[in-house]
């Protein structure tokens, strides 16, 4: 059966297509159980992979009325936090796509903070650091998607990105004669 | 092809990146006239500090260079620029031939007239380079009253004193404008971000300049005569008052200079196959409408990446740019964008403030926000310039940025945009979508 499907997620992670993708609509905050389940995945992860000097979680979730939105960084093409950055610690990873940091350089001068068009990069006043989420992409999966019971927060390939759109667009338009393959 | 880049900062970097994504297979000859590899330049106050090392000032990896193909001159000083034969002449005589010609040589320091400035003391000197920082590390160590006097407020002179603070010297910053990073700040943060240095061992003299500087035998200083009369006990006087485009080997070139180096929207000189970025270029300030120098890293790395495209012969237009600066003066951050310090009557200013620890002040004008100060908490500042740069009206999201709440613009513009995946985009109505878009960011 799996030899037949149509997109294969390990393929695609195989190839370095990886994103977290967004959806703030099912987002609600984890009000029902844990209070923002990412948020704290990955402070815990954070502290492992980092040490104590650079914990703090690279996710925020930020509140309006009902709605509530994931902060989360988007990776841009011609990133302007690289470019504000002084010291040279944020960079493009050629091999990923991913804009990571290079804590060690980081000096604090909040230049990327005052740039980043989402707001997604945390100034931590006391270890004078700019923490931003680098997708964890020396790992297997990160941890805020595995924690997002909701599907708030994914983590796909390409092929299955669009294969998945496909089906969302024809399912709002003949919703109850097609059935998608893809769970979660 | 064979490309010449002058000046190894952020703007040559930035344009010998943007030539390599291109044309993987030009020559690239990187022309600098200091003695290292690209160093982060507004990094040697932290330097003196030891924030930052000798292992982490480096701005690019050990092996920047081999791997992407550039060739670096280090330690040549250009002279002139012969446009006819397309030649590019050092002070010690090397000719370089070049096909296209990038000019991003930066600033250099301006040092206004002082009866007594000697920059050959090891105790007194500009704070512009690497070999600045490493001077004022000594004469630290030298100095025996252990008082040392930084002319100019801006930043060059703000970080300077943290700098030089950091080494266990007692500072006297005199300013020349009422009150420090006078360009940037209005009253109420001026003196916030002086009461902090005031706490941390930095006294500030403002409204005040140094006349005279006095010397011994030996050319260093002893003391300063400031306009008052006052005389102040001085080991070490560093100016940083600001700088200057670095333009004065291009005389003769037939390159339009007015101030700094006139660009066209491709970052073009008035002269073909020069082009031009970074501190010594005159660009479009989107901001105030008229040209400009602005004189900051982001807007440097931007102009090099554009000027890089179209040299590499990929045509792309620079937009124009707006300044903003931000820094952290002993714990307090602050975050200056755009327009801060409104001269038009209609430009209304409104302003939020929580005692000594945090201060909004957004200047708009009409519907538009067009300059904002953000000192204590600068979550989500970045939002604002982005609004700022793209002159988005947003006068009904006044009161919630004053107090803080940033994201709510984010939230309200881009919440549909991205549940796009449940059938917002087949509909076909994309005018429906808020103008606000990240593809033209840039």
């Amino acid at each position: 059966m799996n030899k037949n499907k149509l997109t294969n997620l390990k393929e695609d992670l195989k190839k370095n297509q990886v994103e977290i993708m967004l959806y703030p609509s099912k987002c609600d905050g984890c009000e029902s159980g844990e209070f923002m389940a990412c948020v704290k995945a990955c402070e815990t992860h954070m502290r492992e992979k980092y040490g104590s000097k650079y914990a703090g979680a690279r996710i925020n979730i930020k509140k309006k009325a009902d709605k509530f939105f994931p902060i989360i960084c988007h990776n841009c093409e011609e990133a302007p936090c690289v470019d504000a950055c002084m010291p040279g610690a944020r960079y493009k990873d050629m091999e990923t796509g991913w804009t990571v940091t290079n804590y060690k350089k980081c000096i604090g001068c909040w230049m990327c903070v005052m740039s980043c068009p989402f707001g997604a990069i945390e100034r931590v006043g006391k270890d004078h650091f700019a923490a931003k989420c680098d997708g964890c992409i020396d790992e297997d999966a990160p941890k805020c998607a595995l924690a997002c019971k909701k599907g708030a927060l994914k983590r796909t390939g390409i092929k299955n990105y669009s294969y998945e759109r496909r089906l969302m667009v024809a399912k709002k338009i003949y919703g109850p004669y097609i059935k998608s393959n893809i769970k979660g | 092809m064979k490309y010449v880049i002058i000046g190894n900062s952020y703007a040559g970097l930035s344009c010998a990146d943007a030539i390599r994504r291109f044309d993987k297979t030009g020559e690239v000859t990187i022309i600098s006239d200091e003695n290292y590899r690209a160093y982060a330049r507004p990094l040697i106050s932290y330097y003196l500090e030891g924030k930052t090392t000798d292992e982490t000032i480096w701005y690019k990896d050990d092996d920047y260079y081999e791997k992407n193909n550039f060739k670096l001159m280090p330690g040549k000083k250009v002279v002139s620029v012969d446009t006819a034969s397309k030649k590019v002449i050092t002070m010690d005589g090397t000719k370089l031939g070049y096909d296209k010609l990038f000019v991003g040589p930066g600033g250099t320091p301006f040092v206004p007239p002082t009866e007594g400035f000697n920059p050959e003391s090891p105790m007194m000197g500009t704070f512009t380079r690497f070999d600045d920082a490493k001077k004022m590390e000594r004469a630290a160590k030298a100095a025996k009253h252990k008082e040392a006097i930084v002319v100019g407020g801006g930043l060059i002179g703000l970080k300077a004193s943290e700098g030089l603070r950091g080494l266990g010297l007692h500072v006297t910053i005199v300013e020349l404008l009422p009150r420090v990073l006078g360009l940037a700040l209005d009253e109420i943060s001026g003196n916030m971000t002086a009461k902090r240095l005031n706490e941390n061992g930095i006294d500030t003299a403002t409204g005040e300049t140094v006349t005279k500087i006095n010397l011994d035998e030996s050319g260093n200083p002893v003391s300063v005569i400031l306009k008052s009369g006052k005389e102040l006990v001085a080991d070490i006087v560093v100016v940083g008052v600001g700088v200057r485009p670095n333009v004065g080997f291009l005389e003769g070139s037939g390159i339009k200079i007015d101030r700094g180096i006139i660009v066209d929207k491709t970052m073009m000189t008035s002269v073909k196959d020069v082009y031009a970025g970074g501190d010594a270029a005159v660009i479009y300030d989107v901001i105030n409408k008229r040209p400009n120098i602005i004189a900051i890293v982001p807007l440097a790395c931007e102009e090099g990446r554009v000027a890089g495209t179209n040299m590499a012969g990929v045509y792309r237009e620079y937009p124009g740019g707006m300044g903003l600066n931000s820094v952290e003066i002993y714990g307090l951050p602050i975050v200056t964008i755009g327009l801060t310090n409104p001269a038009d009557e209609s430009q209304k200013v409104y302003i939020f403030q929580d005692g000594e620890k945090v201060y909004r002040k957004l200047v708009y004008d009409g519907e538009v926000l067009v300059g904002a100060i953000l000192l204590g908490d600068i979550a989500g500042s970045g939002i604002l310039s982005a609004i700022i740069r793209q002159g988005l009206k947003c006068f009904k999201y006044k009161d919630e940025f004053l107090n803080g709440n940033i994201y709510s613009f984010v939230i309200d513009n881009e919440f549909e945009i991205y549940n796009i995946n449940e059938g917002y985009a087949i509909r076909g109505d994309f005018e429906d979508l808020p103008e606000f878009s990240r593809t033209n960011w840039r």
